[in-house]
Order: structure tokens, then sequence, then C-alpha cells
């Protein structure tokens, strides 16, 4: 009796339609599921993907994916609701499956307080003699859609192209360094019984590449007896996977043996270019102060900087000429602090002298003559003692000739402060004294100016 | 009333009609649901079509009474509700009301259009009030009342065009089309040979009851919800100035001056009911609607010169609406 009259409830129209607006809602609820579980999915392995290959930590990686759970459950309910259909809607299905004319609509919708009790019921006597022609599973049966063969196959593509290149960006983004490189490979050698005796050595090797301390010379000692034991190694060798590893790691050593060889020419190099120690204190012809400089620590650019003043010294061109770049105002400074520490307390104002007299002389000899510190000693060594002839002394030249003058008083007034050459020339290199004398450098010095100076024809005059 | 019953008479009534009337099974549909609903039809088609014939035969089958005024320009008001007369009531010379031809169960108003707007408009108050007003004194017309005017198409000169405020008053405009050759065929068979057809009456004599329960049975039938919603954007649509006209249907926007009055969707809803019943159903359907939507509105849509221009009737927008709303 009692399942009879349940039966009857299930018949009823009202609650058929009810029924399938409840199965459709189901429809609409997994419909939501597998079009946004592959997304899901696919974030969630990407995000493992990412982990495992370093790209994210941990935490953030479980961060993503406890964000992307919570987005895919919102999407699927957002999407789900939005989906669910309404009872209209949902007798209108029954209506046009049962081939009715809006019976269920009608009764799904009408207020049955407003209606006459006889027409409710002859509509629902005529709705239920056409309920008998639908089923909700044969009828309304669950459909897989299209847009989650698209949501999969678009996952699915995504996925790939991660696994894929991934590791090709990784590579192209953080390039694996040498001894990185030479640490798998010794793990890798490692693993293999025949090779463990290399795989220390190796990862010895990778350590001290990395050490800075380590002087390139003796790096690259380890790498080339590395090699020749690896090389030994692989002559040994019958299996050809060891042989293999081996030959990678000797591709690998000769790689950095030729990094290693190139570093220390460039090295030398920049050196020699006067970035690096002075070789010798002896001032060369057309080399300006760069030689001088105190920078020679290795930097590169203040080695190019001197190398570059170097050239042009030797075109003839002064390393004053252009006080507005910079790197020449360093090498300014290089020369001021260098004039500052010259020895001699003389050296001012025999510069100024020399200075003019060289102006005087004519372009050919000014590109020498300007420089002044290329006539001067180099600070590093003692100034005056090596260039001691016999009977040359502290207290000064024995049977030398003097050439005393003495400037006008204007001239001599504006040397006092800072003279018009010099604002011209260095900008920042002072020159305090006017100089009253002149003492000539002893002949073997290079740039030195001969004994016997011809005076520049404007002084003669005022020369007392 | 029961639903069956009403369905049964309103059947019998179409059967009778069809006896005389050849073809014209939808109009003969509508006017009886006109009828029922308690409007009043206007019929438009050229000369010769029936249109006359058909009312007479509606009145026959109803088994009420009847009368014709033939509209002409010297066609006066009084001429239609009646007037005062003075008359000698036992040597006392009184005025009496003699009622006019409006007075009738069924009034047909022929080729309306032919009297002058003060006439025309003598019938307004007749249509909708049911009632008429002669030197103050108001007189109740019979129940039921049912005016079927007609008008002619194409003789327009020296004709005046209904306003629109009584053709809003006009339940239906029904157009009468010209007979199909078989159509054509069976009315001459019918009115050439020595047999002519005559309807029957389906209605007893006290057949003013009925057709009031009928009007009321048609007043119940259901509308679900979703359906009178569909009534009001279909009204709403035919506002040129509404919003679902604005956005979606561009020739309501291009083509009307005046969209639909609420009586109009009055008239909807009450022909849809009067449909579902004569097919036998309680509640109204969205086909019903449809069905009922353009002799319902085509003469409440007051077209502008444009459309007159390019010869679209108010059935081709109407169509259109139909097209563009959607139902729930």
């Amino acid at each position: 009796m009692a399942s009879s009259s349940h039966l009857e409830e299930l018949t009823r129209p009202e609650t058929v339609v009810l029924r399938l607006r409840a199965q459709l809602g189901n429809h609409a609820l997994w419909d939501a599921i597998l079009i946004l579980l592959p997304p899901v999915l696919a974030s969630l392995w990407a995000t493992y993907f990412l982990v495992q290959g370093a790209w994210v930590s941990p935490l953030v990686g479980t961060a993503i994916a406890i964000l992307a759970n919570g987005f895919g459950a919102l999407a699927v309910t957002l999407r789900y609701r939005k989906r669910i259909p309404k009872l209209p809607q949902a007798a209108q299905l029954v209506d046009k499956r049962a081939g009715a004319k809006d019976h269920f609509l009608t009764l799904a919708t009408i207020d049955p307080a407003n209606c006459p009790e006889p027409l409710l019921s002859r509509l629902r006597q005529d709705a239920e003699e056409l309920v008998g022609r639908v089923e909700l599973t044969r009828d309304f049966p669950y459909k897989v859609k299209t847009p989650m063969y698209w949501s999969a196959g678009s996952s699915l593509i995504a996925l790939l192209l991660l696994y894929f290149l991934l590791p090709v960006a990784g590579a192209m983004i953080h390039p694996v360094s040498t001894s990185q490189r030479l640490r798998q490979l010794a793990e890798k050698m490692a693993q293999a019984p025949q090779l463990k005796e290399l795989a220390e050595p190796l990862k010895t090797l990778a350590a001290k590449l990395e050490d800075t301390k380590i002087q390139p010379e003796e790096k690259q000692a380890a790498v080339k007896e590395l090699e020749q034991k690896i090389a030994e190694r692989r002559k040994q060798e019958d299996e050809k996977k060891n042989r293999d590893l081996l030959s990678q790691a000797a591709d690998e050593l000769k790689g950095v043996e030729q990094q290693q060889s190139a570093g220390g020419q460039e090295q030398q190099k920049n050196q020699s270019q006067g970035g690096g120690n002075l070789q010798s204190n002896l001032p060369k012809e057309g080399q300006g102060e760069g030689k001088q400089s105190q920078g020679g620590g290795g930097a590169d650019g203040e080695g190019q900087m001197s190398a570059q003043s170097s050239k042009e010294m030797e075109q003839g061109k002064s390393a004053q000429g252009n006080p507005k770049e910079p790197g020449q105002d360093k090498n300014q400074q290089h020369q001021g602090d260098a004039k500052g520490n010259q020895p001699d307390p003389n050296q001012p104002g025999k510069e100024l002298n020399k200075d003019r007299a060289d102006k005087g002389q004519g372009g050919s000899k000014e590109g020498s003559g300007k420089n002044q510190s290329s006539e001067e000693p180099p600070q590093s060594a003692p100034p005056a003692e090596r260039f001691y002839q016999a009977g040359e002394g502290k207290d000064g030249l024995k049977g030398a000739r003097y050439v005393t003058v003495q400037l006008p008083e204007e001239v001599a007034a504006d040397g006092k402060g800072e003279s018009k050459a010099t604002k011209e020339g260095t900008g920042k290199q002072r020159r305090s004294q006017v100089p009253v004398s002149n003492v000539p450098l002893p002949a073997h010095v290079p740039n030195a100016p001969a004994e016997k100076q011809q005076m520049p024809i404007e002084y003669r005059g005022i020369i007392r | 009333m029961e639903p069956e019953r009403f369905q049964e008479t309103f059947k019998r009534l179409e059967g009778e009609i069809q006896k005389v009337i050849v073809g014209h099974d939808d109009v003969i549909r509508k006017v009886l649901i006109a009828f029922f609903a308690g409007g009043h039809i206007l019929l438009e088609g050229v000369p010769g079509l029936g249109k006359t014939l058909l009312v007479k035969s509606l009145s026959h089958a109803l088994g009420m009474s009847f009368k014709r005024i033939q509209f002409t320009p010297d066609l006066m008001p009084s001429d239609i509700v009646g007037t005062e007369v003075l008359a000698d009531n036992d040597g006392r010379r009184e005025f009496q009301f003699k009622q006019g031809p409006i007075f009738a169960h069924v009034v047909l108003a022929d080729e309306i259009n032919r009297a002058t707007p003060k006439t025309q408009s003598a019938v307004l108050e007749a249509m909708e009030e049911k009632q008429v007003t002669v030197f103050g004194e108001s007189h109740v017309l019979d129940s039921p009342f049912m005016v079927l005017a007609t008008q002619n198409p194409i003789e327009l000169e020296g004709t005046y065009p209904l306003p629109e405020a009584q053709l809003d008053r006009f339940f239906f405009k029904l157009l009468v089309a010209p007979p199909s050759p078989d159509q054509l065929r069976e009315i001459l068979k019918r009115t050439t040979g020595a047999d002519v057809g005559e309807c029957a009456k389906v209605l007893p004599d006290d057949g003013g009851k009925l057709v009031n329960e009928m009007k009321l049975l048609l007043r119940q039938v259901m509308i679900a919800p979703p359906i009178e919603d569909y009534v009001v954007r279909l009204v709403h649509a035919t506002q040129p100035n509404g919003e679902q006209s604005g956005s979606s249907n561009g020739s309501v926007k291009q083509f009307i001056r005046f969209g639909s009055s609420p009586r109009g969707a009055q008239s909807v809803i009450l022909g849809a009911k009067g449909n579902a019943l004569a097919e036998g159903r309680v509640h109204v359907s969205y086909e019903d609607v449809e069905k009922v939507l353009s002799p319902a509105l085509r003469h409440r849509i007051i077209l502008n010169f444009q459309a007159e221009a390019e010869n679209v009737s108010a059935d081709q927008i109407l169509a259109e609406v139909m097209k563009q709303v959607k139902r729930n």
C-alpha cells in the first residue's frame, strides 16, 4: 500500500518535473566537475613538476596546489549553480518530451491557491495521462559534452608542453656551471663500481675550480692530472657505458682546461696592457701615466683605460687632452697622486718651467713634453739614486751647468695661483710654485731634455 | 460549467457557421473566441467575401437578436443609439426613448469607416461600456453584446478612417481573405444550387445565461506565470521606445509610431484562453498566445509613414517581434 502510494507520488506530474530538475542539476554538477577537473589536475601536476625541478619551493608549490584546488572548487560551484535548470525549464523539457502543450509548465509554476479546483484537477488529470510518455533516465541520459573533451585535450597539451619545454627553458635560464657538471659526472661515476675511484677526484676538482683562492696554474695542473688519469682509465675500460662516461668527463675536463688557459692568457694580456703590475718602473717612450698608475690590481676597466691612454700617447696625443672623459679624469687623478708622492720637493717648480719650454718648442715635443710624469722617475723607485752618475749625489751634480731663469712678474704672480696652462690642461692638477730654475736630467734617462737647452726667445730678454 | 461542455458548444457553433461560410475557419473561430471573451470584432476585407453572411450566421447560430447598421456619411449618432421621440400616452404627450439598432445582441456595423467620426464615436460608448446615454439618460444594452464592424480596404475615397481610440476597442481585427479555388468551388455549389444551406440554432432559448457561464469559464482558464511574462514581453516589445525593441528589434523602432496599449495585452491573454478552451484545454500554452497575437495587436500598432511607404504591414512586424522575443 505504502509502495503504491510512493509510486503514485513519483508519477505525479509535479514530482516528475522536480525529479527531472534534480537529475539535470546532477548533470550540471558532473559537467562542471569534468570540465574543470582536467585543468585543476594539470595545474597540480605542473606544480609538482615545478617543485621537483626546483623552480619553486615546496612551500610555494603547496600554496599553488591549495589555490588551484580552491579555485577549482569555486569554479565548479559557480558553474554548477549557474547551470542548475529552473523549474520552468525542466517543466518545458518534460512538456516537449511528452508532447504536451505546456501542461507540466502550468502545473509546475502556477499557484494552486489562485486556480479553480475543478480546472486544476482537470489539468493534473491531463498531465498524468501524458506523464507515461516520459521516462527520465531514458529520455534525459547524461552525455559527455564537447567542452569536456576540449578541456581534457587542452590540459593534456599544456602538460606535455610544460614537460618538454621546462627543462629546455631551465637550461637556457640557469645554465649548469662546469663544476656542477663535473659533480654530476662524479655522481654518475660513483654509481659505476669500476669508476668509483675517479668520482672522488672529480668532486675534489670541482670544488677546487670553484675556489677563488686557488691559483689558476694550480687548477690547470689539477685538471691536467685528472685528465691523464681519465685517459688512462679509458684505455683500460671495456664497458661501453663506462667508456662513454669517461669520454664525457674527458671532454668536460678539456673544456675546463681550455677555459683555464684562455683565462690565464687574458689575465696576462690585461697585465701587459697596463692593467697589471708594473714589470719595470722604467718609463717607455710614448707611454704615459697609465703604466705608472698604482691601480694595476687587475681591474679591467682601469687596465683598459690605461692602455687606451698609452696608445693615445703613442700617437702623440696627450693623456690630458679631453678632461671630460671619466677614464682620463681617473688617470689624471692618478697622475696627481703620483705627483703628490714625488719625493723631490723641487719637482713642481721644474715641471712648469719644462712645460713652458716644451710649448715653446712646438707640437713635436708636446706629446711627451706635456706629460710631465713621463719625464720623472717612477714614484715606486727611489727617484734620483739610480740615475746618479759618478760624481753625482744627493747634494747635487758636480760640475753640472745650471740654467737659471726668471719669469716676468705677472707670470710669476699668476703662477702662484692656478696657472692658465694648468686650468686648460689637467683641470685638477695644481702647480703651486713658479719654477725659477731648471735642473736637466741626466742624458740616459729617456725623454730627458738635452743638457744644453735653447732658452725660449721670449725668456731671453728677462734672464738675468 | 464544465470545460467539456464549453468545448462541445463551441464546436457546434463552429460547425453550424461553417455550414454557411466556406473557408475562413480561422476567422470563424476567432469571432467565436471574441464573442465569449466579451470583445468586438473588426472585419476587414474586400466586398463579397461573406462578412455580412458570417455575422448573420453567427447570430442565427447563437439564437440571439441581430441588427445591422449600414454606415453612410449622412448617418447620425441618433440613428444608431436611438432618440427621444414625442409620443402620445393616454392623452398626454411625453418624450419616449426609441431604441436604435445598437440595442441587439449581435450588431453588424457594415462599412463602419464610411460614417463620420461623430457617428463612429457614438458606437464607442456602446462598445466599451455596454450602455448608451441619450439626453442624459443611460440605457444598458442587452447582454451578451457584440459589435462586428466591417470595413473595405480598397474604397477609401470618401471614408473616415477609424480613430486609434476606437480601433483599440476592438478585441480582434480579422482579415477576411479571398477564398481559394477549392473554397470558391464549394461556395458556388452551396449558393447557386437549389439547396441552400442554413445554419441551425445551437444555443437554447435562454442562451444568454449559457453564454455568460461560458464567458466566466473562459476567464478562469489558467495561465502559467512564464507564459504571462511572455505576453508582457511581446506587448512591450512593440513599443518603439521600449527596452526590448531598442536592443533586439530594429524593425519596431523603424516602422512603429505607437506600440500596443495594455488593452492589447488583455486581448492577447483572453484570446489565448478562449483558444485553449476551444481546443479542450484548461490552461494557456505558448502556442495559444502566438495564435492570437496578430489579430489582437495588428490594429493597435500604429505604423509610421516609412512603414506605409515601404508597404510594411503590422503582421510582418509582429512576426518579427515573435522571432525576437524568446519563450521563457
